[in-house]
């Protein structure tokens, strides 16, 4: 079933009267479970299209359908909702906050579902998943940073969405960690998640079943990977 | 108040320690300086009322005064008092005195005149100034005797030498020694000094605590050799009815002496009413600048705090910017702001009183210490005020900002640079 369908969609940004086309007429659908990655040079537009697929952005022009709705008429509190319990977002650079334990980094998705049972269980089993089980009461500045996009993965996971976005979760580590979060999302897609991962390196991309490739805005190969690499879950525990 | 918020603010401000430290900074700050510049204030105001109470609340004082010339009458000139004129007046006589006490509403009056003289104690010798009231001034002053005695109306009658000293110079004189039967020279004559007054404070115009009281008959006959006061002070018994005892107290006087036309008058009655219109000229002068400076201080104070606000806020978009990824509404964002302004702000005010009370005590004891009778006091409206303003400020300016994050979209905010 198809979990996001995006037809003729254009993002044009308007900076100081100068508008600039960073996408232009996409149409892609995106099936659940699928582990998909967006793969193009940096400025082609690769992120802006995981922004609009992640509703961190709208298009300007064209149709989304999410889950089979037309999103179009959302509000900004409708979206907010969506992201917080149908979308779980991993970014290249962590974004933990600052002075703020492991757990409650993990947990805040869940304040902002005003869920307030069970908080604490729930993001010890998220942090648990990801092998961080022994590191939640740590503070977010005192682990490595492997650990950090391991959080940060525990914090998507940790309201069960239907997908996760990943923005180059790999790019601010070394390739033993890297190894290691692509291990995880593999994992996590096996288990039936659907994984969208945006990168500029091919090998990371190909831990994906399927690589679209954005160059200029528009969309350039959309093809299945057929020698895909598999990332051994290497239990560490640093 | 919201729990969920409640605790997300608490979270906030744990995270970003510097943040809360200056802007609470800013805030304890500007309430302190307000709450202490109105304090000194009401401090100053106490001051200035204990020198009015020091005049006494219903007494009126009889002044001489050069009568106008023809000529500067022709040039619409009213005459002036004696204040710094070489030609004294002399028609201040004990007979006035007399007079006036028989005058219905009339509790009590004194003449006094004023000299200065070298006056000894075995070796201290001082250049002081005498002051000569007839003995009837007791009942009227409200200086205390807290050694022996004043001295009396037949002692005034008798030309007796016989002294109360302030309670400085008798200090200069006697140290700890006992004052009382001692004999001190004024200029050529022997005094015996029968009485020392309680500390009054500098405090005046006059200081009261360097003088040396002495009756005013022996003043003008035996050192100063005139027959003639100064000035003359009367109580009355009903303050309301100041001006009806004025008329009858100037009709007394331009009969003694002998003056028709009232332009011609030699002297000038001021009630208490009169003389406190300088006084609460003063005053208003120094409410109005204390105002000045506090809204000064409201306004330096406020500016401080609106910019951290604003900066702190700034810093923080991008993580407005995340905080909007995983779900939070911008509800929520503005909430936690609104939260942590109010949680700041109010531990702001609660540390600017403390502080700004406690400056204004210690203002008040260096007051004291200097002789000032100045009244440690808080105004309510101070802190009101300053609490209010800071508030006000705190929140509007905390949440502003935030408001303005929370309206990006969620990937402009976590990409925002500040």
């Amino acid at each position: 079933m198809a979990l996001i369908e995006i037809k003729k969609v254009d993002k044009i940004y308007n900076n100081e009267g100068v508008a600039t086309s960073a996408l232009h007429d996409i149409n892609l659908t995106i099936n659940e479970g699928e582990f998909v990655a967006i793969m193009g040079p940096s400025g082609s537009g690769k992120s802006t299209l995981m922004h609009i697929l992640g509703f961190l952005d709208r298009p300007t022009n064209g149709e989304y359908l999410f889950e089979g709705k037309n999103t179009e008429k959302f509000d900004d509190e409708k979206l907010a909702d969506i992201r917080n319990r149908r979308i779980g977002f991993v970014f290249q650079s962590f974004n933990l906050l600052p002075r703020t334990s492991v757990l409650d980094n993990v947990a805040l998705p869940l304040l902002y579902s005003k869920n307030l049972k069970n908080q604490e269980e729930r993001a010890k089993e998220a942090l648990a998943s990801v092998g961080l089980a022994h590191r939640v009461n740590f503070m977010s500045n005192q682990i490595s940073g492997g650990q950090k996009q391991r959080v940060a993965i525990a914090r998507a996971l940790v309201n069960n969405p239907a997908v996760i976005f990943a923005d180059e979760p790999t790019g601010n580590l070394d390739s033993k960690s890297g190894t290691v979060v692509m291990g995880i999302l593999q994992r996590l897609n096996n288990e039936g998640k659907t994984i969208i991962l945006v990168t500029h390196d091919r090998t990371t991309a190909e831990h994906a079943d399927r690589i679209i490739t954005i160059r200029d805005g528009e969309i350039n190969t959309d093809e299945k990977v057929h020698n895909k690499h598999i990332a051994k879950e290497v239990k560490i525990d640093e | 108040m919201n729990k969920f918020y409640y605790l997300q603010a608490i979270k906030g401000l744990r995270r970003n320690p510097s943040r809360t430290l200056l802007t609470t900074l800013g805030i304890v700050i500007g309430i302190a300086t307000v709450i202490l510049v109105l304090s000194a204030g009401a401090g100053f105001k106490s001051y200035i009322n204990a020198q009015i109470e020091e005049f006494g609340s219903n007494t009126v004082t009889i002044e001489t005064r050069i009568p106008a010339s023809t000529k500067q009458r022709a040039q619409g000139a009213e005459g002036g008092d004696t204040a710094g004129v070489a030609v004294p007046i002399t028609t201040l006589k004990k007979r006035d005195v007399v007079d006036i006490a028989r005058l219905p509403n009339i509790a009590g009056v004194y003449g006094a005149s004023i000299g200065q003289a070298i006056s000894v104690y075995r070796d201290v010798s001082k250049n002081a100034f005498l002051f000569g009231a007839d003995a009837s001034r007791f009942a009227i002053d409200r200086g205390v005797i807290t050694k022996g005695r004043a001295y009396s109306e037949q002692e005034d009658r008798a030309l007796a030498q016989v002294a109360v000293l302030g309670n400085d110079i008798a200090q200069s004189f006697f140290g700890e020694e006992d004052p009382i039967g001692k004999t001190i020279r004024i200029g050529a004559l022997n005094f015996e000094v029968v009485g020392v007054y309680a500390r009054r404070g500098s405090g005046g115009f006059s200081n009261d605590d360097e003088q040396i009281f002495i009756p005013a008959s022996t003043l003008q006959r035996k050192i100063l050799g005139t027959d003639y006061y100064f000035y003359l002070v009367a109580s009355l018994v009903d303050n309301t009815r100041s001006q009806v005892t004025k008329l009858s107290m100037e009709d007394v006087l331009r009969q003694n002496h002998q003056v028709v036309d009232p332009v011609k008058d030699d002297f000038v009655i001021k009630t208490q009413d009169e003389n406190l219109s300088t006084f609460n000229t003063i005053l208003s002068a120094t409410t109005f600048l204390l105002i000045a400076i506090a809204t000064i201080s409201l306004i330096v104070g406020g500016v401080g705090v609106m910019n951290i606000m604003y900066v702190v806020v700034t810093e923080r978009i991008s993580e407005v910017g995340l905080k909007k990824a995983l779900g939070a509404k911008n509800r929520d964002i503005l909430y936690e702001f609104l939260y942590e302004a109010i949680i700041l702000t109010l531990l702001g005010g609660i540390l600017g009183i403390i502080l700004g009370t406690f400056l204004s005590f210690v203002v008040a004891q260096v007051a004291n210490a200097f002789g000032f009778a100045w009244k440690f006091s808080v105004p309510l409206i101070g802190i009101v005020i300053s609490v209010g303003v800071s508030t006000a400020i705190g929140v509007i300016f905390g949440v502003f900002p935030a408001r303005n994050a929370a309206r990006l979209s969620p990937i402009e905010a976590l990409r925002y640079e500040p």
